[in-house]
């Protein structure tokens, strides 16, 4: 609403949900603009690598530097970039490949444990 | 005495304008010093010695090492043989390693991350100096952080290979670094997993922490803020910079900090924290936070879990 600015449709494959993103704006601020979700979210500075991606169809502008911790020069040649680091340059299709693990409460969390005993 | 506080850390980022306009805008850091690998050295105003923050330039995000400052140069060397003796292998760094900075011990925590003990660094007073000093400085920009107060570190941690590099940690730090265990987070059945840890050696609530993740690495590198008053100030400065705001003003349960999470421009987590809610004396009993409670261990107000909070670091 009352954003008049050039956009293209981007479309996560998984789920098959689209939005508009604007040319020159992130993929993962397009997203977090809407309030929508489908691609994880962490620091969105390029850094933590929660928000990865492969672009499957369409092209990307680079925003940004991509930690190389989370893509790998190989990789990137494969498509796969984070979502904060590029805008779309057209229409484009990407695929959800990063995603948020459960740290220490994995596994314990949906179990009804009673409170430790405090010695 | 032993360990005295955190005395820096070393950060890698991917963008060193963008990290030093961060640092000194948004934090309000003064850059004290450059060497000719291109590494950049600030400090807090509130600071005395040359530097607390290193930044290096990579092409990924993350911590190099952490480095605590001990009392006496003599420290060095009773740490090097209970270091040892732990069963951790000890690199002595001749001083001038890093500029204006002594000798230092290098080794890696039962975690994995790369710790550092030093006892001198080049004293360069703060900017209100000792004489008759006014309570803060006209110069300050940006939040105005004291000083680097902690970090918290993510530990590897499997219950299922019984792996818990949080629990290794904190025997490290206790047996052999003199450290005081302040606040624990217990969980599994009969709250047999230790998986998160604050420990300090000063009287505050922490002077590290430790939780449990599926790999280690850094969660975030902690400043010192007066007030709430000041932390809802921080959170303009963010907002006026476009810093990107993880957790918004809030408490922590533990250690009853006042908090707001952010990124650096590499990703690097950031914290202000206000509010030394008690003095951890070293006989002080334990605090315990139940799996059932965690999220309001870790905030207070809504008890609710913010996943990006222990899912995502760098």
């Amino acid at each position: 609403m009352f954003d008049f600015r050039p956009k293209v449709q981007v479309t996560i494959d998984q789920t098959g949900e689209s939005y508009p993103c604007a040319i020159g704006e992130s993929l993962l601020q397009g997203m977090l603009r809407l309030g929508r979700k489908g691609i994880p979210v962490g620091c969105v500075n390029g850094g933590c690598g929660v928000c990865k991606v492969k672009i499957l169809a369409g092209s990307t502008e680079t925003l940004g530097p991509v930690s190389r911790a989370h893509v790998t020069a190989e990789e990137e040649g494969q498509g796969y970039t984070l979502a904060c680091r590029v805008g779309p340059s057209c229409e484009l299709r990407l695929e959800v490949a990063g995603k948020m693990s459960k740290p220490f409460f994995k596994g314990y969390d949906a179990q009804a444990t009673p409170p430790a005993t405090i010695k | 005495m032993g360990v005295m506080r955190i005395g820096h850390a070393s950060l890698k980022v991917m963008d060193m304008g963008a990290a030093v306009k961060h640092y000194t805008e948004v934090l309000g850091m003064k850059v004290t010093m450059e060497d000719k690998a291109g590494n950049v050295y600030l400090k807090c105003w509130d600071e005395w010695d040359r530097y607390s923050l290193i930044l290096t330039p990579s092409d990924q995000a993350g911590m190099n090492h952490v480095a605590y400052k001990c009392e006496k140069d003599s420290d060095l060397d009773d740490f090097k043989k209970r270091i040892e003796a732990h069963g951790i292998k000890v690199a002595e760094l001749a001083e001038g390693a890093l500029p204006a900075t002594g000798r230092m011990l290098q080794f890696k925590l039962p975690s994995g991350q790369e710790m550092r003990l030093f006892a001198q660094k080049e004293y360069v007073g703060t900017e209100v100096g000792t004489t008759n000093p006014d309570p803060w400085p006209d110069n300050i920009t940006g939040a105005g952080a004291h000083w680097v107060d902690h970090c918290l570190l993510m530990c590897e941690l499997n219950p299922e290979t019984g792996v818990n590099t949080v629990a290794d940690n904190v025997a490290f730090f206790k047996d052999v670094l003199d450290f005081h265990l302040v606040e624990q987070v217990l969980v599994g059945p009969g709250g047999a997993i230790q998986a998160a840890a604050f420990l300090a050696c000063t009287n505050k609530p922490h002077d590290i922490a430790f939780v449990g993740a599926p790999t280690s690495g850094l969660h975030h590198v902690s400043f010192f803020l007066d007030s709430w008053h000041d932390v809802l100030k921080a959170a303009d400065v963010m907002a006026k910079k476009k810093v990107k705001i993880d957790v918004a003003p809030t408490r922590h349960g533990i250690t009853r900090g006042e908090t707001i999470y952010f990124f650096d421009p590499s990703g690097n987590r950031n914290e202000t924290f206000a509010g030394l809610g008690y003095l951890s004396m070293r006989d002080r009993p334990v605090t315990t936070w139940t799996e059932d409670k965690l999220w309001s261990g870790i905030f207070y107000h809504t008890g609710e879990a913010t996943p990006s909070f222990t899912d995502v670091y760098t």
